[in-house]
């Protein structure tokens, strides 16, 4: 027996001493995660992407942004201006697009950011990426010369210049790639500002600063390292960030945000989120054809309580079809809706009588034909949306609309709103360009949430697409979220207040639209 | 014996195949398509269609089934469909770190948890059996996630002893460990305690007492060895799930194990790596029981498998 147990301890000792050394880490990191060197920064974040490669996601997180350098830029009051390109020009058909690259550009690898490395960056795009439809219907791309290159579209494409300001367009360094295409996560090269060094799966993002970047007047990045760590408890990140081993605590969840107000040494930097938190139903359904319903909708929810309870007022309402840091978006429209759709109970019952729903059952449910209004309502497991869905259902309540709330996962309800399986939906959307309008809200076959596919809008914005001049596009938007307005195929509720914790730092700025860290203006303090 | 262990091994390729079958169905009927998933909000039809086709779930359950086993007796057990990773790859990379956690958390569970029990039985009913017990009842009863944060608190933030989250080596894996050995604990002392009472009462017991066999003898050597047997299945059933990925203290102290791994593959719906780590979990399960009914038979001699 004791001969038998001293084997099982000393083989289990030894295959712990085997897998510690299997271990991707090495005691050295344990110094560096229990407190950050003096040049290095920090970061926490919640989940980890899905891939570094930015053809082969959907979504660009901060983990992965600083990576990349893209063709244009927003500057901070939202104009868009070239970054990697010095100059353009477009035809005046608008079907061509002459773009001329800074020179002694270069990538991470040392290889140059020329006309062939953009050319065969965008032809991976328009292979292989989820977003390959941003770089529009485009027929061709020529290298005219070393730094210059020629995109041709089929029909002109208005949202490049906006599109291109987004990481999806942004050149990488396809020599990196195997014959395969693949392997850019085994030694990633772009443009960025930031050098990735090490992905640690699971766990972190090492970077270091790109040498080779403008690192504006003082010549010199403010910093030596950048990690990225995944954190995925709330709890967990906020002592990590108290303790002091974190420097940026991104995306403060809003119950914390008291607290570190309190604490010393901590700033809080706020800047609006540009994603829409919105009320949408399936516009398909019987039940929501009769526009007097869905205005009364509109006009039955009450944003302020949402904001207070589930935001503790950290989020801003919004009324109009679009986040004032969209283009496109237009105060006027934001007026005009929020006269329009002020929170007001009785005319919303007005208008659902006159839609035929005035008997009421015994449970103050309005009925029409011997049925009742009720409707089901899906929402992520994310805790503050069920709170804004359980305020929802109480306030649609007062009009005698019942809600029934169902909790599904997000993979199930983007499968499953496309089929159209859904009736009401508490959902989002964000992006910078009122495009989206067209590609992801009511497009033809493209409405896969709100399902709103309506000719006079869809002409709308399609010619919206195509329009080259900014100020006749900007008037085509108008006139569209003019007709949303009156049509009200889904309740905009609030977009939220991106809120990022720092300490530890001289230096430290957000984009005021992209909420992207700015790491030219980042330093670390003494 | 040579049979038995034949034998053993049958079943295991039998139940591994029917884990396999059971988890490509489970992944296919669960609401939510990897390829809407990839693809994001602004997919269109044709982009699903295109991708489906790429990925090859186009094609009939059976067909897929069949492919994916193919690769899988070939040691192919896909590529994620979100990281494009290969599920190979992605598993070995976690398996150091969640192997350790359940190793240390054994090593910790067992020591305590046998020591309590014994402790418990020898002094029945006394104020040391109460007391042992509670403890057991309370790392049985607390949640993983409150006994990881208040350890958090007070060695890691107050006392600065060990780090708080992420995975750097030994010793950020003592208070994970901790936090799962006290569960395994609770559970391997009420059975110790239990199977301990059993063999106390027997016959032999008394003989060897009247023979005047010192304390630590007749604890040690004549009444624990005989009670171990269910605690070592007990210990073999805890190793089992803790490899299979502690979920909730790798998340509360952010380790990259299998845990952390196999919930957000689910959540993204990436099937190539749920399927193979259902797979691996299940290996390693199956496998460290049959580990643990062989050694019955160099506990107790008298159990013969032939």
């Amino acid at each position: 027996m004791r001969k038998i147990t001293n084997i099982s301890i000393v083989l289990t000792l030894l295959f712990s001493v085997v897998l510690s050394g299997c271990g991707s880490t090495d005691q050295t990191s344990t110094d560096s995660k229990d407190s950050p060197s003096n040049r290095e920064i920090v970061v926490a974040m919640v989940t980890e992407p899905d891939s570094v490669d930015v053809h082969k996601t959907s979504s660009i997180e901060d983990a992965t942004e600083p990576l990349y350098e893209t063709l244009f830029k927003r500057d901070k009051d939202g104009n868009i201006v070239p970054n990697l390109v010095e100059e353009y020009s477009m035809s005046s058909d608008g079907k061509e697009g002459t773009f001329k690259l800074k020179t002694g550009l270069e990538f991470h690898s040392g290889k140059p950011v020329n006309a062939e490395a953009v050319k065969k960056s965008f032809e991976r795009m328009m292979a292989i990426s989820p977003f390959n439809s941003n770089l529009g219907t485009v027929e061709g791309i020529d290298v005219v010369d070393e730094n210059t290159f020629k995109i041709r579209w089929a029909e002109p494409y208005a949202p490049f210049f906006s599109n291109a300001t987004s990481e999806f367009l942004a050149p990488l360094d396809v020599s990196v790639l195997d014959r395969q295409g693949e392997g850019f996560e085994k030694n990633p090269s772009a443009s960025g500002p930031l050098e990735l060094v090490e992905i640690k799966r699971g766990d972190s993002l090492v970077y270091k600063p790109n040498e080779k970047a403008d690192w504006g007047e003082k010549g010199a990045p403010g910093f030596d390292k950048v990690t990225f760590r995944f954190i995925p408890d709330d709890e967990t990140r906020l002592l990590e960030f108290k303790k002091g081993t974190v420097n940026v605590l991104l995306n403060v969840p809003i119950q914390y945000v008291e607290e570190l107000e309190k604490e010393p040494g901590v700033t809080l930097e706020r800047v609006p989120d540009y994603v829409l938190n919105y009320l949408g139903w399936n516009n398909k359904l019987p039940i929501f054809q009769d526009v007097r319903v869905r205005q009364a909708i509109a006009l039955a929810v009450d944003r302020e309580p949402i904001i207070q309870t589930t935001m503790r007022g950290e989020a801003k309402p919004v009324f109009g079809p679009l986040p004032s840091v969209v283009f496109g978006y237009s105060q006027t429209i934001e007026d005009k809706a929020k006269e329009k759709y002020a929170h007001n109970v009785e005319k919303a019952k007005q208008l659902l009588a006159e839609a035929g729903w005035s008997e009421t059952n015994a449970n103050g449910i309005v009925m029409k034909d011997g049925k009742p209004f009720s409707v089901d309502l899906w929402v992520t497991n994310e805790p503050a949306k069920q709170r804004a869905a359980q305020i929802i259902q109480n306030q649609l309540k007062e009009v005698g609309i019942e809600v029934k709330i169902a909790v599904k996962e997000s993979a199930a309800i983007i499968e499953q709103t496309p089929k159209g399986a859904h009736q009401m939906i508490l959902w989002t959307y964000g992006w910078f360009d009122a495009d989206v309008m067209y590609f992801l809200l009511f497009g033809k076959g493209r409405s896969t949430r709100l399902h709103y596919e309506v000719d006079e809008l869809d002409h709308i914005l399609q010619r919206a697409r195509v329009e080259t001049d900014t100020k006749a596009r900007l008037k085509l938007y108008e006139e569209a979220q003019e007709f949303l307005l009156e049509q009200t195929p889904f309740v905009p509720l609030f977009v939220r207040e991106s809120i990022t914790a720092t300490r530890g730092l001289e230096k430290f700025e957000m984009h005021p639209i992209s909420n992207a860290i700015q790491w030219k203006e980042v330093e670390v303090g003494q | 014996m040579t049979n038995y262990f034949l034998k053993r091994l049958l079943a295991m390729v039998m139940t591994l195949i029917g884990v396999s079958l059971i988890v490509f169905m489970m992944v296919h009927l669960i609401p939510g398509n990897p390829v809407t998933y990839i693809l994001g909000d602004f997919a269109t039809e044709e982009m699903v269609k295109e991708l489906e086709s790429r990925l090859g779930l186009d094609k009939p359950l059976p067909i897929q089934y069949l492919s994916y086993m193919s690769g899988v007796m070939q040691g192919d057990f896909g590529t994620s469909y979100i990281t494009g990773y290969s599920v190979m790859e992605e598993i070995l990379n976690r398996i150091p770190i969640t192997a350790q956690l359940a190793i240390y958390s054994v090593l910790f569970g067992s020591f305590v948890g046998i020591l309590m029990g014994t402790i418990a039985a020898v002094k029945h009913n006394t104020i040391f059996d109460r007391l042992a017990m509670l403890v057991s009842l309370i790392g049985i009863s607390a949640p993983s996630f409150w006994i990881a944060l208040f350890l958090i608190l007070i060695f890691s933030y107050h006392l600065s002893v060990f780090p708080i989250s992420g995975y750097t080596g030994f010793y950020s894996l003592i208070l994970p460990s901790i936090t799962l050995g006290l569960g395994s604990a609770g559970n391997i002392a009420r059975m110790t305690r239990s199977s301990m009472l059993e063999v106390i009462k027997q016959d032999y017991i008394r003989t060897a007492q009247a023979k005047g066999a010192n304390l630590y003898r007749l604890v040690f050597h004549h009444c624990l060895q005989n009670a171990l047997i269910p605690v070592i299945t007990l210990i073999g059933m805890q190793f089992g799930y803790l490899l299979a990925g502690a979920v909730v203290t790798e998340t509360v102290f952010a380790l990259p194990g299998i845990g952390s791994l196999v919930v957000s593959s689910i959540a993204t719906r990436d099937i190539p790596t749920v399927q193979g780590l259902i797979l691996f979990m299940a290996f390693m399960f199956i496998l460290v029981n049959l580990i643990v009914d062989l050694l019955y038979t160099k506990l107790d001699p008298r159990i013969q498998f032939d």
